[in-house]
């Protein structure tokens, strides 16, 4: 065990505090709101700049004007990934997750999610697994993982 | 400007924007700084092309709730890709951000930056006043449970004691700036209200009530600075910076003199020294200082040597101080009218200087004909005073 998982605070002579900031709520934006209304539907969003599309479709393009927002198809294909064995409060996985970053053909940028696979390698082709409709909720974790395709 | 100081080059303001000022934006705090930005190049006329290096300025990176805010949201500032640097010195980051793009122009290194502003009060709950209590000594003074409001209680009562001001005095403020927000198109609290409104708004931490204070506000603000070669093929009418002044007082602010602001009076001295300004309360034909509570406009106009210590409230009641008076001060409207997302609300004040040495502030401009102009805030633990003197 590490020092910081046992309870210190006992411990040592301290002065308590606490967080006053409960909790934050942030508001989509202009584009979020209109990825998270597409995550709904099942559809990956990404934004349009000249003849390049980038995902996630952040609002601006490299020339500092919003880009169009259109549905990103690809295939998606593994950049990079790393395995998780380990949690941040020291707890082992017994199933391993794997992390990666998966990119459309189709656009450029990418995003990190889960891939759900027996095997990983870079250069894999995946495809996004979305919820169950009525369980989405305009997030990213309407995602639940790629699975290879 | 006087020739007591080595530039390369002088520095004129060429542009301006601002979004609207809101209890809660829908958009990003990205996309705020991308219209403020946006709106700023296409007043000066320019791209972002055009632009060689990119000053941010955010508050505490704890309202927008997005650790390293000004890198969050530098690609709605335009700063990739070129020098960029954020500023931060608390509540003056506002008037602090020109000041920066100031020395990155004064000194040859840039000819034209793009200076934005931005903050968003809402993301936190309950309330952004959470933020405030990291600011407070942990041994000392948190076991109190103090909030923000505390600090401007026991200055004003101070204030209101050494000066003998009364709470009516002060009220006027408010009534004034509200008033004037009347005209501005991004204001969010304006309205004409009455002393009595003041008075009988409801007490939150005595002598403090709720029209004392400006409001929690989303929204960013922009402006383009330029060197003299480029503001001249820019604009006909630049606005020049002739100073810059910023201070930082002792970091226990009870351990000073509560009624009167040092940290303001020493800035504006090295931003006079500057500007070859040695009467300010003549000198000066329109002011924005800071106002996130009624009485610390008198306090910082004072500060600023507007005004003699204690004075500010008598020439308030004579309408010095009125958008067609001598001296019209916050004609904008300032915090009090126009809303305060933090560092964003000091850019507003150095944009407003710009529009009205400009004659282009509308209905809002002042009367009198304008020359020059100061705008301040003030920040950090109670203690940084940023000025700045702008003229056409």
């Amino acid at each position: 065990m590490s020092w910081w998982k046992e309870n210190v605070a006992s411990r040592i002579r301290h002065y308590p505090g606490k967080m006053e900031v409960e909790k934050y709520v942030y508001t989509p934006g202009v584009h979020g709101l209109e990825q998270a209304k597409a995550l709904k539907e099942g559809k990956i969003l990404g934004a349009k700049c000249g003849d390049t599309i980038y995902v996630p479709p952040l609002t601006l393009c490299p020339d500092h004007k919003p880009g169009e927002l259109v549905e990103v198809r690809g295939p998606w294909r593994v950049v990079t990934y790393t395995i998780i064995a380990e949690t941040m409060d020291g707890r082992r996985l017994e199933k391993p997750e794997v992390i990666a970053v998966v990119k459309p053909d189709d656009a450029e940028g990418g995003l990190i999610h889960r891939v759900e696979a027996d095997q990983v390698y870079i250069g894999m082709e995946v495809e996004p697994v979305f919820k169950p409709e009525a369980e989405r909720k305009g997030t990213i974790d309407d995602i639940l993982y790629f699975k290879p395709k | 400007m006087r020739p007591n100081i080595h530039v390369k080059s002088k520095v004129a303001v060429v542009g301006a924007g601002l979004t609207l000022f809101r209890r809660r934006m829908l958009e990003t705090p990205r996309e705020l700084a991308w219209e403020a930005a946006s709106m700023a190049l296409e007043s000066a006329g320019l791209t972002l092309k055009d632009i060689d290096c990119v000053v941010i300025g955010t508050a505490p990176d704890a309202f927008d709730g997005v650790h390293l805010n000004g890198e969050y949201l530098a690609d709605g500032a335009g700063g990739i890709n070129r020098p960029t640097v954020r500023v931060y010195v608390g509540g003056g980051t506002g008037v602090f951000v020109p000041i920066a793009a100031w020395w990155h122009v004064a000194s040859g290194l840039c000819r034209t930056v793009l200076a934005v502003a931005e903050e968003k009060m809402s993301p936190g709950h309950p309330h952004p006043q959470g933020v405030f209590a990291y600011i407070w000594d942990p041994v000392l003074e948190r076991p109190l449970g103090p909030n923000l409001i505390w600090i401007f209680a026991l200055e004003m009562r101070r204030y209101m004691h050494k000066c003998g001001a009364r709470k009516e005095d002060i009220a006027l403020v408010s009534v004034k700036n509200k008033a004037n927000a009347l005209g501005h198109p991004a204001a969010q609290a304006a309205a004409r209200i009455t002393v009595e409104d003041v008075l009988n708004s409801e007490v939150l931490v005595w002598p403090v009530n709720r029209l004392d204070i400006s409001p929690v506000s989303d929204g960013a603000a922009a402006l383009v600075l330029a060197s003299e070669n480029e503001a001249r093929r820019i604009t006909d009418s630049p606005v020049w910076v002739e100073g810059v002044g910023f201070t930082l007082d002792n970091t226990h602010w009870y351990n000073r003199e509560l009624g009167y602001p040092r940290y303001v009076q020493y800035a504006a001295r090295m931003a006079y020294k500057m500007a070859g300004i040695e009467r300010p309360w003549r000198e000066i034909d329109v002011a924005e200082p800071y106002d996130p509570f009624d009485y610390k406009e008198l306090h910082h106009i004072e500060g600023l040597m507007l005004a003699r210590p204690c004075e500010a409230p008598k020439l308030l009641k004579e309408g010095h101080f009125n958008r067609d008076g001598d001296l019209p001060t916050s004609p904008s409207g300032g915090l009090l009218g126009v809303g305060n997302p933090i560092a964003a609300a000091g850019v507003m004040k150095v944009a407003e200087l710009f529009w009205q040495l400009r004659y282009e502030a509308g209905a809002r401009q002042v009367k009198k004909p304008v020359h020059r102009g100061v705008a301040q805030a003030w920040g950090d633990l109670m203690q940084a005073g940023t000025v700045i003197v702008l003229g056409n």
